[in-house]
């Protein structure tokens, strides 16, 4: 889905936990999330520090689609 | 560590006044078996009913597969840390009624358990269609969350595994097999021409019904380690999880696991077979590379030139074995990964999630989205409510006339990773 939106002239940011995957089928643009069943939660924390890393994971990766890359790139957070 | 398995040869499963074994016929009292799982408060009741080859019945939803084991002489005894006390099994004499099995199913835990067909095509697809099964269909207390029903479902089986077990303690076996792991630095004194392999054991340890015990312990917690492959025999790995029924490893898969019976059988004549080291595969990315940096390591401390690496399941743990594969092959070392595919129906599409080139020599147990129709049954032992829904299930699956047609994912162990199954493909 990412390949395909991206041919399609729009940028996209892959939000995903394994990294590896994401560089494997070819994102160009990836934001690590926390973890596989809860990519943008994290339940050990309480709900106002849970919606800082939320937050924070969506403001990186808003920032991400603004940057032209020109090789796969992870946008560590 | 040095471990006889005396293997009792069960041929015939009856349900009857007293448990024993007579002339190599397993007679269950019901009531008993009955009575030692409804200790567990969280269970309601439980049936037992018996499946034997070429009977015309199905099982399902399968939860956990378990072959009947005692310990007679040595450390510990059977499922140590899970139903027994604690102790370092893997030594001493082991008996085993072989080819029979206790199956655990009922009310589903997950969306994820399997079918057993004991006769007719599907039957073909599954190990566990060859073995008596004593089966316990299960029923949790009202309102049991999933958690507390998986945990009290793999309890009731693996003690009733080990009832069943005791009943071989004072049996003379029928087969007496001799297994030996020596100290690393014993054995490459022993052997010091032949290339030094160890096997590296991916547990399925997802978490959310997805989890795997050694020892006792949440294998999703462990760090990678060493374990003699003796000591796995004896139980020291059990299955809590309800991953995909076709390539989760039962019980019965850890302790009959056959890479460790194919690396023994080749030890001290092609091979030095020095060990087995354990792994996870979790959910987080840090602990991915955590746990692949540790297997790595462990394969260039204890100095091995090659390994066999075995997955569970399937999705984001092959990403898991190719951290494996690649880390151990750059530390000069060779692998060969064994897996399973799910390269869609037509079987076009990317085998694995993920890849790298220098996994260059695979082991495949078949393709888990092939399609199957399984004919109807006359006998259930279980439910037919989640045939729709389980894993390889559709809308539609279960048709009306008891049939089903669906991807062999449903069936237990079909595409094992293990290689305990009869698929395969091969390029030519």
């Amino acid at each position: 889905m990412v390949k395909e939106i991206e041919r399609s002239g729009i940028p996209v940011v892959h939000i995903c936990t394994v990294v590896p995957i994401s560089l494997t089928v070819g994102a160009n643009r990836i934001v690590p999330a926390i973890a596989i069943p809860h990519p943008l939660g994290d339940a050990d924390l309480s709900k106002e520090d849970e919606y800082k890393v939320r937050m924070n994971i969506v403001k990186k990766s808003l920032e991400a689609l603004t940057i032209d890359v020109t090789e796969q790139t992870v946008f560590e957070l | 560590m040095k471990l006889e398995l005396g293997r009792i040869n069960i041929k015939d499963v009856v349900l009857s006044d007293e448990s024993k074994i007579v002339n190599g016929v397993l007679n269950v009292n019901a009531n008993a078996i009955k009575e030692i799982v409804l200790k567990d408060e969280r269970i309601k009741n439980v049936t037992i009913d018996i499946a034997k080859p070429n009977d015309s019945t199905r099982i399902t939803p399968v939860k956990d597969v378990i072959e009947p084991r005692v310990k007679v002489e040595g450390n510990g005894d059977i499922f140590p840390g899970m139903i027994s006390k604690m102790n370092t099994v893997g030594s001493g004499k082991t008996h085993v009624l072989s080819g029979c099995a206790v199956v655990t199913c009922g009310k589903i835990v997950g969306f994820q358990e399997g079918i057993i067909d004991m006769c007719g095509v599907g039957a073909d697809y599954t190990p566990f269609s060859k073995l008596f099964n004593v089966c316990l269909v299960i029923e949790p207390v009202d309102n049991l969350t999933p958690y507390e029903y998986e945990d009290a479902a793999r309890v009731a089986g693996l003690t009733i595994a080990n009832y069943l077990g005791e009943l071989g303690r004072e049996i003379t076996p029928d087969v007496v097999e001799v297994y030996e792991t020596l100290p690393i630095s014993q054995s490459v004194v022993n052997y010091p021409d032949l290339p030094k392999v160890a096997y590296v054991y991916m547990l399925q340890t997802q978490g959310l019904l997805h989890d795997t015990y050694v020892y006792g312990a949440d294998a999703k917690k462990i760090i990678p380690t060493l374990l003699s492959p003796t000591e796995i025999m004896d139980g020291a790995i059990t299955s809590g999880n309800c991953v995909s029924a076709c390539d989760k490893n039962t019980t019965y898969h850890h302790l009959n696991n056959p890479i460790i019976k194919d690396l023994y059988s080749k030890h001290g004549k092609e091979i030095n077979f020095v060990g087995v080291i354990i792994t996870n595969e979790t959910v987080y990315l840090a602990d991915k590379e955590r746990s692949s940096d540790f297997t790595a390591k462990l394969c260039k401390l204890i100095g091995v030139d090659a390994v066999i690496i075995s997955q569970e399941g399937f999705g984001n743990p092959d990403t898991d074995l190719i951290m494996n594969c690649k880390k151990i092959e750059q530390e000069g070392i060779k692998t060969v990964i064994v897996t399973d595919e799910y390269a869609g129906r037509d079987g076009l599409s990317q085998s694995l999630a993920d890849a790298d080139p220098l996994a260059n020599a695979t082991v495949t147990g078949g393709n888990a989205n092939e399609v199957i129709l399984l004919p109807k049954m006359d006998k259930l032992i279980g439910t037919l409510d989640y045939v729709d829904k389980i894993a390889g299930g559709f809308d539609g699956s279960l048709r009306s006339d008891g049939s089903i047609e669906a991807e062999i994912q449903v069936i237990t162990g079909a595409t094992n990773e293990l290689g305990f199954n009869k698929l395969t493909a091969r390029e030519f």
